[in-house]
């Protein structure tokens, strides 16, 4: 009885309240400005979230890091380690041979990554701007070379760069980048080909008209306005044949030669058949204590900071490249 | 002027093929004679002598031993396709979500676009593999909260399980699906605003927009991105048939059966990628509208 009557004096004052407003035409503003506003705090709220998760393995890896074993083990410590220390990096940075493995990584990424831009450019230009017989059958096959595994051909290619003596070189990644091959060179070639096609025709005809052949017109007019597309593919090729241990793993196969993703994956190896002995050896009594795993971490974050670096650079042009390029295609 | 002794026609077709002509070459040398070179190896037997490989003609026996005798070969392929069939219209959902999010107009714009393409540089090959050992690919929400206990007294232990793995497999998804947005951001740009506000004007809700303008108009890149996804999951590096494959080939120098799971395997993934083509070849039509 009395919860009724409570309740209808509530909406009674309510409908008092909102009548009021509402003849002022109050009611429809504040209203709208309120959930304009929680529209808006609910949108940031998901998207700093999804940076939160997007973030967390970078800034997990910055901060073990800095740890020092007691830091690890403490289950006090969340994210700030008690004492910084740089150790780490020290130590990593030694059993990494940082600047032998940065050597090999780098002649692989940025050499195939350069051969890649032009060979994939050229040939693209070719598929967006020419009709020739069998020019189906070649496109096909192009997308067909993106799906293929490269699992499916490593037998043969392995043994085909064997009797060449490039077992153990960094030709097998640098020679069929020249070829638009390659690491994902197939989705390169289509990224350049979608590029093209959205460039207007009068742009070539003009410097034909002028006299310019058809390689000329290429590479004086069309090369050099594909800025966005060479970008993107410049990022992707560096940052994929970066973080590669398939092909590297195929043929680099002295510790000489590795590269700095291969160096990691030793690295940790070690560290975690001692973790494991360690384990075992207690009884499982360590469990999970991760031992040696803020030096991993300082090896992960070193074996990744040369590309960070890259990318803090190029980051700003590419996503707007990636936007004018219709690398979306149709 | 020179004269050409090539009529205008056939001087065309020459500059067509000279431009591809390097990508022909190199699609025989990296491409086409290791394909066949392949399949023929997943015919014979090879040893290592030192006169070079000796093969001997077996027949059909490495396809046999994958299905038949190798204890490992079936369980991974089973493993690959059902990560890659839970995984990948998760990625797609929400790489989606993402590019709409980033598409309107916010502060820090740049910023936020960097950031969801971070995990492509730093969550993939050996990093991520260290990541998941340390338990570091599962954001700890879903442990810390003891979810598991409190959630038990609704839903059965088994599938709740199963559903707590598949949310924790989510930041892994999440990580994953940097190229993806960019290419439904991309896609998102080319929709042309009037389109939008034509909707508007008629009354159409936020919600109404998106399922009759938005997603009709984003279909191409969803196959575009269905591929990318299907083909990036079968060639990850924390595969394990790819590592299996690596292992029986360099370990076991056995190249005739590594050829044939080689092949098997890209069969394999050429029937998937011919389903997603014939599911998506209904839905792609009408996309015009487009700047």
């Amino acid at each position: 009885m009395l919860k009724e009557s409570v309740k209808q004096v509530r909406t009674t004052n309510m409908e008092h309240l909102s009548t009021r407003l509402k003849a002022s035409g109050k009611l429809d503003r504040v209203v709208k400005r309120s959930l304009q506003v929680l529209n808006i705090a609910f949108y940031y709220l998901v998207i700093l979230s999804l940076t939160f998760v997007f973030l967390y393995p970078l800034l997990y890896m910055v901060s073990k890091s800095m740890m020092q074993v007691t830091d690890v083990a403490d289950a006090t410590v969340q994210w700030l380690p008690k004492q910084f220390s740089f150790g780490n990096y020290i130590l990593a940075w030694d059993s990494l041979k940082f600047w032998a493995g940065f050597a090999n990584s780098a002649i692989i990424s940025f050499g195939s990554a350069v051969l890649q831009i032009l060979s994939c450019s050229l040939i693209g230009y070719g598929f967006a701007r020419y009709r020739f017989p069998g020019y189906g059958v070649c496109f096909i096959l192009l997308l067909f070379t993106f799906l293929v595994p490269p699992q499916t051909i490593v037998v043969p290619l392995y043994l085909f760069f064997s009797d060449l003596g490039w077992i153990n070189t960094h030709l097998p990644f640098v020679v069929p980048s020249m070829f638009g091959h390659g690491l994902k060179g197939a989705l390169f070639v289509l990224i350049f080909i979608q590029f093209y096609r959205g460039m207007p025709k009068v742009l070539e005809e003009a410097a034909r008209i002028d006299g310019a052949g058809a390689f000329r017109t290429y590479w004086k007019i069309m090369f050099p306005i594909a800025k966005p597309a060479m970008l993107i593919v410049f990022l992707f090729s560096v940052v994929w044949h970066w973080n590669d241990s398939f092909e590297p793993n195929t043929y680099l196969t002295t510790p000489d030669f590795y590269n700095l993703s291969q160096r990691l994956a030793m690295f940790y190896g070690s560290n975690n058949q001692a973790a494991e002995t360690m384990s075992q050896m207690t009884s499982g009594s360590i469990g999970m204590a991760p031992t040696g795993l803020n030096q991993v971490m300082a090896a992960c974050i070193l074996t990744i900071l040369p590309i960070l670096i890259l990318y803090l650079f190029v980051q700003r042009h590419f996503v707007e490249s990636v936007e004018r390029s219709g690398i979306a295609g149709e | 002027m020179k004269k050409s002794k090539l009529s205008m026609r056939a001087r065309y077709f020459v500059e067509g093929y000279s431009f591809i002509g390097l990508w022909l070459v190199g699609f025989l040398v990296f491409m086409a004679v290791p394909l066949g070179r392949s399949l023929y190896y997943s015919f014979q037997d090879l040893q290592v002598s030192k006169g070079g490989l000796l093969a001997t003609f077996v027949g059909m026996e490495h396809y046999r031993a994958a299905f038949t005798t190798d204890v490992n070969f079936l369980p991974l392929l089973k493993s690959t396709m059902v990560s890659t069939v839970t995984q990948v219209p998760l990625i797609l959902i929400f790489s989606l979500f993402c590019a709409i999010l980033l598409n309107r107009g916010l502060i820090g714009k740049t910023f936020f676009r960097g950031v969801f393409f971070l995990p492509v540089i730093i969550a993939s090959g050996a990093i991520l593999g260290k990541l998941m050992d340390q338990g570091a690919a599962n954001l700890p929400i879903f442990y810390n909260q003891d979810l598991y206990d409190k959630l038990h007294n609704f839903i059965p232990g088994d599938i709740l399980k199963s559903l707590l793995k598949y949310a924790e497999s989510l930041t892994l998804v999440m990580w994953d699906s940097g190229v993806q947005i960019l290419i439904f951001l991309a896609g998102l740009q080319t929709i042309s605003v009037s389109l939008y506000e034509a909707a508007k004007c008629d009354g159409a809700t936020a919600w109404e927009s998106f399922w009759k303008i938005t997603f009709p108009m984003i279909m191409p890149m969803m196959l575009v991105n269905t591929l990318f996804s299907i083909v990036s999951s079968f060639t990850k590096a924390d595969n394990q048939i790819m590592s299996h494959i690596l292992n029986v080939v360099f370990k076991n120098n056995d190249f005739g059966y590594g050829s044939a799971m080689g092949w098997i395997y890209f069969v394999f993934i050429f029937l998937v990628l011919g389903l997603v083509f014939l599911l998506f070849s209904k839905s792609l039509g009408a996309t015009e509208g487009r700047k």
